[in-house]
């Protein structure tokens, strides 16, 4: 089925993984187009690169045929044969349960096939994702192997790095994890202990440290949550992407600690791990601390340069992330059906739920919010697929801050369905509900992502207007007279258009409305960037509110960009229930467009809606006292 | 004369007619004294602070107590096995009742039970001072028509009502319903007790927490208690550790070394130790003090480690490594700086000081108990090992005492004095 796939796909993302192959001499594949602008940063110029994002990304007939006759078998296995109860109360995947995954090639899915993997494109990869998202454990398992584990291999590795390790993690055989974290340094690279020495015959690193997380899954991510400090598949993994600090002699001649990246396999000795951790959810799935105490590491296994370990660890987590929004539409999708199935069949007061609007009201949020993550990711995992290497860091953290929230708002609401029967340790929801919690905190926190969304948005932005800028600020007569009069013009409250409807525009007409709303926002929202970049300069790292906020919007432009693009192809192409899909993206942009108005004026300094200072006073006041420090409601002073 | 100037006058008049009625008219004094003070009640609350009103304060009426009073003083001396205490006080009350059925010199009972209360340790104790006000013959004193409302009706009683609120307020004792009950019944709704009283339910409340920074009533008489309690609240960092070094050899009786050994009780923040850690060896450290600082009734003595403040010059400046934060860029790559207008620390004007290492209180001032606690330090703090540590003691008459067996030259005069001015300013602030 591979095979004729090699042929057939054309703009797949396999392509960018195989061309690497094919012209290993030059690495770097041929560039026929300019280069990719990511649409993200775009939006903080105030404009909508319209190609990069309409029409919606598809895949060719022959893909999907291929995809689907491999997802049947993996489905069916997932249904009949896994039992996430017993995952979940035993706290491990049975060894049979790994060996029929390894067998079904789900540990090499987006290994190149030369390496014997699959070689699946991103958009196959999250198709992929919905399936295997069935139980949380597993989820998670292999995705610490291949997408953050092995991905270091695949991304920098050398052929015979890749050649070596490659098809023995593809077929399973091996495990891998990813060792970045530490106890006490989280994402805090700049504390990480771990130390590589060269041996003096300068074949071998001696490695020692101890890594927390190892779990071959995802918990690595960020160090702000204590939880960090462990590595998923830990105790199964036997080849680690470890990061070490080792002494490097810089260009002026001065010695530097950087970080470097090794591959280490188990058997090179001087590895050891912890017991596995007992966690709130996704406890099926091996987390442990890893140790490494005077591991020799030979030097051809140092992974891309030495010293260059930072570059090859932030690739590694950036390239990870979109896929959590398929597997949590896929999630969501199927807690759908089962919550509507009980809300159609249970009486209260002589009535069925589904009756009752409060009820009705939960059905419509996870329907919305399933529609524009499934259209989020595919449009991002369409975008990574094409030739090149686009940068679509920013789209993908937005899908996965996105992804997580929904996921972890929609199975509370569901559970809220089921009301006292869905919080008996017997219920599906009650597992689904420990298991999302971990969305919001691995492959970084979502605090520490919207940081991420907003100032590499910002730091794109600011270096474009940074002349503007310079003449705003020496007050030249023309620039001011030209912003004071774009104000003016806002001000009437004119209508902006982007040219994505009209006569020749790329969203269909039953959408315009929404699609006025997208242009505006963005509009308004570039307007919005400048002047913060005006008014803080470089220090609005600091300024962590207004930040929050700006990738709150981002976050929605993105989605009401990937919402209209997918409707507008449903109704061209005249997909079943369009009309469906029309009313769920008019709704989300509507509801969109008002958080985004609301977060707007926010950032106005003066608004009355912008209540950062009290924030910040408040908690200030409690921090110094670390209690809460108001008196008891009952007290009384006579 | 005009009610301005009677006003002026009448605190005057009072001080002057008390050292006249307290050298010659003894026995009388205190109706003169009251006779005069209505005056200051019609007029102003200027008056009613004045020392001389309200209870006769304890310097002045001696003379007069041993004659005047005598009777009454012999009520509270007669408790049966000689304790003071709250029973024995309300016996002495209740004996008065018992004595003088028809309440005859109430007023001048009450005085003297108000300046015994502290005696009796019941200075604090609400239902003692109802129960004093319970002494009043109830319904005599209110007034029953207009011209009486209009002038102060029986001044001297209503002065005594008021003596009795005043001694509550000044020992933070909140008057309650029983309280108002009977001061309605003793003098009417429209009395000065009654502002009174009206005055502290209005004013308590309020002023009850406005100290951010509040002592406990009772301070506890173990000096190591109370040290541990003076370091933390001189100490804003809520990490600091308390540490008791040693405490004072009477308890500790398996000492060996020196039988005078005194307690010394240290606290340090982590943050602190870190800064000592990365202190410049070639930097000394001064230990100086002692500092005074008030809890209440009591004064404790505190020293410090600190250095001085590090020549702008010799200051690193923190870089910012390159590979830091794996998820976001630390600091954005532009050449612009924030505008002015968002800027809101361009007016404070931050006074820098060397950093404070450490916190101690010792029972003794001395050098030798010091260099114990920077002994003691040492074991958490290795760095000190290399760093010269110099003791600036200001000794009882404020000179300074050199360590004489360190290398480092006593300071320079200047030095001196710039200490001592700090130290001065410090006592001050404290």
């Amino acid at each position: 089925m591979s095979g004729c796939g090699l042929f057939l796909r054309t703009a797949a993302a396999a392509r960018a993984c195989r061309s690497l192959v094919v012209f290993t001499a030059s690495r770097r594949p041929l560039r026929t187009s300019p280069p990719i602008r990511a649409f993200a940063k775009h939006l903080f110029l105030g404009k909508i690169e319209k190609k990069e994002v309409f029409p919606f990304p598809e895949v060719t007939q022959d893909e999907l045929n291929e995809i689907s006759q491999f997802l049947g078998p993996v489905e069916k296995f997932f249904t009949e044969e896994v039992d996430s109860r017993k995952i979940d109360q035993e706290g491990k995947i049975p060894d049979e349960t790994l060996e029929k995954l390894k067998s079904l090639g789900l540990f090499g899915l987006q290994v190149p096939e030369e390496y014997g993997g699959l070689g699946l494109s991103n958009t196959m990869y999250s198709r992929l994702g919905e399936i295997t998202s069935m139980d949380g454990s597993i989820s998670v398992t292999l995705a610490a192997h291949q997408a953050i584990g092995l991905k270091g291999i695949i991304l920098a590795g050398t052929e015979e790095q890749k050649a070596k390790y490659l098809p023995k993690l593809a077929s399973g055989e091996h495990i891998a994890a990813f060792c970045l974290t530490e106890p006490a340094s989280g994402s805090d690279a700049a504390s990480i202990q771990s130390r590589a020495r060269l041996s003096e015959d300068k074949k071998h690193y001696i490695l020692n440290g101890s890594k927390g997380l190892t779990l071959s899954t995802q918990l690595e991510c960020s160090g702000m949550i204590l939880a960090q400090v462990w590595i998923t598949n830990g105790g199964l993994a036997s080849i680690f992407t470890v990061f070490a600090k080792t002494e490097v002699v810089d260009s002026d001649g001065s010695v530097k600690d950087k970080i470097t990246a090794f591959i280490v396999e188990r058997d090179f000795g001087g590895v050891t791990n912890g017991k596995p951790e007992d966690k709130l959810g996704i406890r099926g799935s091996n987390t442990c601390e890893v140790h490494f105490e005077d591991t020799k590491v030979p030097v051809e296994n140092v992974l891309g340069e030495v010293g260059g370990g930072f570059k090859v660890a932030m690739d590694i987590l950036n390239s990870g992330r979109f896929s959590m929004g398929s597997a949590v539409a896929g999630m969501l999708k199927r807690l759908i059906e089962m919550t509507a199935e009980y809300a159609c069949t249970r009486k209260q007061f002589n009535k069925r739920l589904s009756e009752f609007g409060l009820i009705q009201e939960k059905f419509a949020l996870m329907a919305q919010k399933a529609y524009a993550m499934e259209s989020m990711t595919y449009l991002t995992a369409g975008m990574l697929d094409q030739p090149g290497f686009p940068d679509c860091s920013i789209e993908a953290a937005m899908v996965k801050v996105f992804s997580s929230e929904a996921a972890w708002q929609c199975v509370n609401e569901a559970l809220q369905i089921f009301g006292g029967l869905g919080y008996m340790r017997d219920s599906v929801y009650e597992r689904m509900l420990r298991d999302t919690r971990i969305l919001l905190i691995f492959e970084g926190t979502n605090e520490i992502l919207r940081m991420y969304i907003a100032l590499t948005g910002l730091q794109y932005a600011g270096r474009i207007i940074t002349a503007r800028i310079h003449e705003l600020k020496r007050a030249s007569v023309s620039t001011v007279m030209e912003t004071v009069g774009r104000r003016l013009w806002d001000f009437t409250g004119r209508t902006v258009d982007m040219g994505l409807t009209g006569k020749l525009g790329v969203v269909h007409p039953s959408l315009e409305d929404s699609a006025n709303k997208l242009e505006e926002n963005t509009y308004y929202f570039g307007r919005t960037v400048e002047t913060l970049l005006l008014r803080f300069g470089k220090t609005i790292g600091e300024e962590q509110l207004v930040l929050k906020r700006v990738a709150n919007i981002l976050i929605n432009l993105y989605g009401m960009t990937a919402v209209l693009s997918r409707a507008s192809r449903s109704i061209r192409i005249g997909l079943r229930n369009h009309d469906h899909e029309i009313l769920l993206a008019n709704t989300f942009c509507v509801e969109a467009y008002f958080q985004n108005l609301f977060s707007l004026s926010q950032l106005d300094k003066y608004a009355p809606e912008n209540l950062d200072e009290q924030i910040k006073k408040m908690s200030q006041q409690i921090l110094e006292k670390r209690t809460y420090i108001c008196a008891h409601p009952l007290d009384r002073t006579y | 004369m005009s009610w301005v100037q009677a006003t002026l006058l009448a605190p005057g008049l009072c001080r002057a007619w008390g050292g006249i009625c307290g050298v010659a008219l003894t026995g009388i004094s205190i109706s003169q004294v009251a006779r005069q003070l209505p005056r200051g009640l019609h007029c102003s609350a200027a008056t009613h602070s004045s020392e001389t009103a309200l209870v006769p304060t304890p310097t002045e009426p001696q003379q007069r107590r041993t004659k005047a009073v005598v009777p009454y003083e012999n009520m509270f001396g007669q408790a049966p096995n000689g304790k003071r205490d709250k029973a024995s006080f309300l016996q002495a009350v209740q004996k008065f009742g018992e004595h003088s059925v028809r309440k005859r010199g109430h007023v001048d009972f009450i005085y003297l039970a108000l300046r015994k209360m502290r005696e009796y340790g019941v200075e604090r104790d609400l239902a003692v001072y109802n129960q004093l006000l319970d002494i009043f013959p109830k319904e005599v004193f209110r007034p029953r028509n207009f011209i009486q409302h209009i002038f102060i009706h029986y001044p001297r009683q209503q002065q005594c009502g008021v003596a009795v609120l005043e001694q509550m307020e000044n020992h933070g004792v909140m008057p309650n319903k029983e309280t108002e009950f009977l001061l309605i019944q003793i003098f009417g709704r429209k009395s000065h007790p009654m502002l009174k009283f009206l005055r502290l339910k209005r004013w308590f409340p309020r002023f009850m927490n406005i100290n951010p920074f509040p002592v406990p009533r009772d301070l506890s008489q173990d000096p190591v208690d109370l040290a541990t309690f003076a370091l933390r609240r001189i100490e804003p960092d809520l990490s600091a550790r308390v540490t008791v070094y040693q405490t004072a050899s009477s308890k500790d009786s398996t000492d060996v070394a020196d039988p005078t050994q005194p307690h010394i009780i240290g606290i340090q923040s982590p943050d602190q130790q870190a800064a000592l850690a990365r202190h410049n060896p070639t930097r000394p450290i001064f230990v100086e003090g002692p500092f005074s600082l008030w809890l209440r009734n009591k004064c404790v003595y505190y020293h410090i480690l600190r250095a001085d403040l590090l020549p702008l010059e010799e200051r690193e400046v923190e870089e910012m490594p390159e590979e830091w934060n794996l998820y976001y860029p630390m600091s954005l790559d532009l050449d612009y700086a924030r505008h002015g207008w968002d800027d809101y620390e361009f007016d404070i004007d931050e006074v820098e000081e060397g950093p404070v290492f450490a916190m101690c209180i010792a029972g003794a001032h001395d050098q030798a108990t010091l260099a114990r606690w920077i002994q003691y330090l040492q074991e958490t703090n290795p760095a000190l090992a290399q760093i010269p540590v110099v003791f600036r003691l200001a000794g009882p008459a404020g000179e300074l005492q050199t360590s004489a067996g360190l290398e480092e030259p006593p300071p320079p005069e200047d030095h001196e004095e710039e200490d001592n001015n700090l130290q001065r300013q410090r006592e001050g602030q404290s």
